[in-house]
């Protein structure tokens, strides 16, 4: 075996990983300007690296999830409920001969709360059965999935809720930052996307989150709370699942019942465009984010060169394969 | 001597209640909803729960599942899963309708969706147990790219594949699935009960079924004692495959038309009926029988329900439906370790 010349000279795998995204993102873009009419505008750039802000968001709890060896397909139908609950909570009471268009009539802000405490709650459900009971986390998740999705179509009557909605309500999800088009949902991608990476490279919790999922059973003898860890990292996921559903709601000023359907697929191939692994203990916060902007890159390049969105399916399945590969003969050859 | 302790007579208990406790719900369920109807129609009249138009109605629908659970149960058995399930039977009924559309006459069109079931299903094979992807990425993502064919060969502005003023579906695919040839009951029933006798025999008398429970219980040590692991479960994968085509022929002859979505959620419903079925999450232990009881449990609650409570909330059943089923399974299986 040969010997690193320097101590720390030899960058992590995760590291190297992500600089390897970065270069097919690199390429990919290249071969984009190129094909793709108006590719390379700065408008168009930045629209690549902010539209798909809530997948992203939903990725950071994902890829924790993953490296523990844990998936959470609830994500989804947990953006639906919430939704529909934050609309729901703060409609007015009794106004109309309309179900739909009566609410409870919470004030916004306890409408809120209310809602992302019902997103954690389907955190809690996935973590009871997961950590507790140990039962495999697809077979819960697909569940909670559907059971936040029915509540989302109960309370909407299968439609949606958009009347008697405080002047607020839209706030939130359609404001931009002065003189630009960037909106506050974008700076909360920002905000969460930083915290998780100080979350992932600085914190104790954080580095434990990669023993579990190495060795879930050497992480419990050397004294982790494995249980709670997992625990939290559910609740953590539905509360940032919980966030989204809010913005997205406030942004359409509309609870629907459909919305974000397939959005944990999503969630889950950014997660691996970035490297993450669900073999246990691998994989980083900033990965997730390149393979946001790969799977951006992707679809935009794919709707400018006037494929159908009927493709969307198949090409992230492809680029999926593609990636998974890609990344196992890097991290093979790196070794040898 | 022979008198029995207390702990072994409550162990026996147990394991009388994990044999027999599927039977008892399916009994309880089906005698639930024929009481909740009771008040409207008259007992085992026309649109009673009971009523003879309602039962073969009931098991006409049911064909879907009763095609491909046994197989779902086998490869569950072995410790694996197959998400892509679903879109893999949309994408056959989809091609298997346009070929009838195009002309073809049924056996070719039959054999030729069969063979893509087993390409898929040898697909999903080589990702997990070649190219060693975990089996829930590989076949949700290959979930997607069945799904994502079927819709690219429906035509834009169509949702499924079906007579137009050009070209008409020949009425004659009905005859598979809908046409009644015996006590009412369409081919793709007693087909699907065939299907159903071979499994239940393969996974109790031969050596594939045997194989495949060793490989669930402890992969390594199945591997060591001699047995070809990645050759067994990729077997298992393209009879899945395979059985996942015939359902979507089956499905695409009930309703006369291809419809790139019409698998959807049909993975949730296998998982649903194996697990009630009693079969160990992990694997190892399992029985196709008792998932198709448990396939019987979910078309009757489906259906049931349909009667007496709105559509929108179907989702929430059965997502209701699953965590039961989670918790009961568990039940059982922490019993069994216990004792």
């Amino acid at each position: 075996m040969k010997v690193p010349t320097k101590i720390g000279a030899r960058m992590s795998n995760e590291s190297f990983l992500s600089l390897f995204m970065l270069g097919v993102l690199v390429v990919l873009f290249g071969v984009a300007c190129v094909f793709v009419p108006n590719f390379y505008l700065p408008q168009n750039m930045l629209n690549i690296l902010t539209n798909n802000w809530f997948i992203v968001i939903l990725g950071i709890g994902v890829t924790f999830l993953l490296i523990t060896g844990n998936f959470d397909m609830s994500v989804g139908g947990n953006i639906a409920m919430t939704g529909v609950l934050s609309v729901y909570f703060c409609q007015a009471a009794n106004v109309s001969q309309n179900a739909l268009a009566n609410g409870i009539g919470l004030p916004y802000a306890a409408a809120l709360v209310l809602a992302l405490v019902c997103a954690m709650g389907i955190g809690a459900i996935n973590a009871f059965f997961i950590a507790r009971l140990k039962v495999p986390s697809i077979i819960i998740t697909l569940g909670t999935m559907m059971l936040a999705r029915g509540v989302a179509q109960i309370v909407t009557r299968g439609a949606q809720r958009n009347t008697s909605l405080p002047d607020a309500f839209g706030v939130l999800g359609n404001t931009a930052i002065r003189g630009t088009s960037i909106k506050i949902a974008v700076l909360v991608m920002i905000v969460l996307v930083v915290a998780a990476f100080v979350f992932e490279k600085l914190t104790v919790a954080g580095r434990r989150t990669y023993l579990i999922g190495a060795n879930p059973e050497a992480a419990r003898l050397s004294g982790i709370k494995v249980i709670r860890h997992i625990t939290l990292l559910y609740l953590a996921s539905g509360l940032l699942a919980g966030i989204t559903g809010i913005l997205l709601a406030s942004e359409f000023k509309a609870g629907v019942s459909g919305r974000a359907a397939g959005y944990e697929f999503d969630a889950l191939v950014i997660a691996l465009l970035g490297g993450v692994s669900i073999a246990g203990g691998f994989g980083s916060v900033l990965g997730m984010f390149v393979g946001a902007v790969i799977l951006s890159v992707v679809t935009t390049a794919a709707t400018g060169l006037l494929l159908s969105p009927d493709w969307q399916f198949t090409l992230k399945g492809i680029v999926t394969f593609i990636a998974i590969l890609a990344q196992r003969f890097a991290l093979d050859r790196r070794k040898a | 001597v022979n008198a029995r302790t207390a702990p072994e007579r409550s162990e026996a208990w147990r394991a009388g209640i994990k044999k027999y406790y599927i039977y008892v719900v399916l009994a309880l369920i089906v005698v639930l909803f024929s009481v909740v109807k009771l008040g409207q129609v008259q007992m085992f009249g026309r649109g009673h729960f009971l009523s003879p138009d309602s039962l073969i109605n009931l098991l006409r629908t049911a064909v879907p599942i009763l095609t491909l659970s046994g197989a779902f149960t086998l490869l569950m058995i072995s410790g694996y899963i197959d998400l892509s399930v679903g879109s893999a039977m949309s994408l056959s009924a989809v091609v298997f309708a346009l070929m009838i559309l195009n002309g073809f006459a049924f056996l070719p069109a039959l054999l030729l969706t069969l063979v893509m079931g087993l390409a898929m299903g040898g697909l999903n094979g080589l990702l997990v147990m070649k190219l060693r992807i975990t089996p829930v990425i590989a076949t949700l993502v290959t979930l997607n790219l069945f799904k994502g064919i079927a819709l690219l060969i429906v035509p834009g502005g169509l949702s499924a594949i079906k007579s137009s003023a050009a070209k008409l579906m020949p009425a004659w695919i009905n005859d598979y699935a809908r046409k009644g040839v015996l006590l009412r009951l369409p081919w793709a029933f007693y087909v699907a009960i065939l299907v159903i006798a071979v499994l239940a025999v393969v996974q109790r008398k031969t050596i594939l079924g045997k194989y495949a429970a060793a490989i669930g219980g402890n992969r390594t040590a199945a591997e060591l004692s001699g047995i070809n692991a990645v050759r067994m479960v990729w077997v298992l994968y393209v009879i899945v495959g395979l059985f996942a085509a015939l359902a979507g022929v089956a499905r695409a002859s009930y309703m006369s038309l291809g419809d790139p979505l019409s698998g959807d959620g049909m993975e949730l419903d296998n998982i649903i009926a194996v697990l009630l079925g009693g079969t160990a999450f992990s694997g190892g232990e399992g029985s196709v029988l008792k998932t198709i009881i448990g396939a019987l449990i979910i078309m009757c609650v489906t259906t049931g329900l349909m009667t007496v409570i709105p559509a929108f909330w179907q989702v929430m059943a059965k997502g209701s439906v699953l965590l039961l089923a989670v918790v009961l399974n568990h039940l059982l299986v922490r019993a069994r370790a216990k004792a």
